[in-house]
């Protein structure tokens, strides 16, 4: 795969140095944009203690443009992990806009499941190094889906809405089969769907104001989530997410405050699983299966300042928590504090140092969890 | 719970009833492509320098934040418009 994925991209880069040659723009055009970081960690965990630079991940966003309402979009990851690279396929989906209110894509797109995943995740958007609680690995929001979606928006009397609406292959249910130490986790690789059930989901958001400043949304996503043909097939799956968003440059304070915060929920129909026993067979057992994770993140920036130094500095906090299902063997109670000062370099370049601290119990290991991790990351948008 | 979301509804429909008024809508109507680009691109990240990107990128990139952004068609022209004269 990474031997025809390297030298398409190679081809690609050359192509656009290529047409940039010709100064006329064509009505068909192609374009690279996408991000990348580098940087340092440290990590203490319960008292082991490690450190290591790290190449960060470079993820190129290609866009072809083929008319005024046809464009491809795609963007790939690429990080070296463990000795080998590792490659991802973000998105990749191809969009129409039907008219000033409605646009179509199909294929594999970010999901709008809140705000964070679909547009604050990018190293060079996200103020902090790492990800809340909740999203990324082992989390439960959905981050991309392979399906079909209608969005647009709209302006009521000075009020601005937004909608989305789609289908997917929807999450599917781990039932402990191939891994009991993940029996009722929800899985959102669903590239292939694994039953004839196909999700539904969408978000609404709402600006109330006419600078933009605020939005609150709300988004759902209901869908069966076993394997077709087992015990599991009617098991279904209600997602939640209420997400706020507040910037505005706010003058006593001579800057600039951004509030970020997201609660999402998950409920999965109960089930019963499989526990293997040391003396053999299995022990039945069930649990409520819900989830629910939540953060909010302040930052400010004084964009007034005199200094040109202060006034591309950045504070940061951001607290999360995660909790996962009473009884589960991924049970955990999880919170997380996150701290950090960004020199943005540029409109799209940022250095970022931050402190994060991470205690509660549970998750795969079990026990207690506590860890302090500091890390100095240079994010930047190309 | 169910007090909750009942609450909340009402809340959402009054509040959107309220912040909806003729006036308003000329306000958002009047807004000019270098105000939109000073409140809009900074929801998600810092404002762009219109210097980056050539009068074709700018188009493409138009197209790519009108859906991820969610912008509206007037936005999204305004917007661009000005970044395309101002590079």
């Amino acid at each position: 795969m990474k031997r025809i994925i390297l030298p398409i991209l190679a081809m690609f880069f050359v192509g656009n140095i290529i047409a940039q040659q010709d100064l006329k723009p064509s009505k068909t055009q192609f374009m690279i944009r996408g991000y990348g970081s580098a940087g340092f960690q440290s990590l203490n965990d319960e008292g082991e203690k490690e450190s290591s630079f790290n190449s960060g991940t470079f993820a190129p966003i290609m866009l072809f443009k083929f008319s005024d309402k046809f464009m491809f979009e795609t963007e790939m990851e690429f990080a070296y992990e463990n000795g080998e690279l590792e490659t991802a396929l973000e998105y990749a989906d191809v969009m129409y806009i039907l008219n000033d209110y409605m646009t179509i894509r199909a294929g594999k797109f970010l999901l709008p499941f809140g705000t964070f995943m679909e547009r604050l995740h990018p190293s060079w958007i996200n103020k902090l190094s790492s990800v809340p609680l909740g999203f990324g690995h082992d989390g439960i929001v959905p981050s991309s889906g392979v399906g079909v979606e209608l969005r647009g928006t709209f302006t009521v009397s000075g009020s601005k809405f937004n909608y989305a609406v789609y289908s997917t292959n929807g999450p599917k249910l781990n039932d402990g089969s191939m891994d009991p130490d993940e029996a009722g986790i929800l899985h959102f690789d669903n590239y292939e769907d694994n039953n004839k059930n196909k999700s539904l989901g969408g978000r609404i958001g709402y600006l109330p104001f006419t600078d933009s400043s605020t939005e609150i949304g709300f988004s759902f996503l209901n869908s069966k989530v076993g394997n077709t043909e087992s015990d599991y097939e009617k098991i279904g799956a209600k997602l939640i997410a209420y997400d706020f968003s507040f910037i505005k440059k706010v003058n006593p304070l001579a800057g600039i405050i951004d509030i970020k915060a997201q609660y999402n929920k998950s409920l999965v129909d109960d089930a019963e699983y499989f526990e293997p026993l040391d003396g053999g067979g299995f022990e039945e057992y069930t649990f409520n299966n819900t989830s629910n994770s939540f953060y909010a993140q302040l930052s400010y920036k004084p964009t007034m300042s005199a200094s040109n130094f202060l006034k591309n500095i950045e504070l940061v906090g951001r607290y999360s928590e995660l909790n996962t299902p009473e009884g589960a063997e991924w049970e955990s109670n999880v919170k997380q504090t996150a701290f950090g000062i960004n020199y943005w370099l540029s409109w799209r370049s940022a250095l970022k140092v931050n402190y994060q601290i991470t205690d509660g119990t549970g998750g795969h290991g079990g026990g207690g969890i506590d860890k302090k991790l500091f890390t100095i990351q240079w994010a930047f948008g190309i | 719970m169910k007090t909750f979301k009942i609450v909340s509804i009402i809340g959402f429909i009054g509040f959107a009833t309220i912040s909806c008024s003729p006036e308003r809508a000329a306000i958002v109507q009047g807004k000019s492509g270098v105000q939109l680009w000073s409140e809009t691109c900074m929801r998600c990240h810092n404002t762009p320098s219109p210097a980056d990107f050539n009068d074709a990128d700018w188009s493409t990139i138009e197209m790519h934040m009108r859906v991820r952004a969610n912008l509206t068609a007037d936005e999204s022209k305004k917007i661009f418009d000005f970044l395309r004269s101002a590079n």
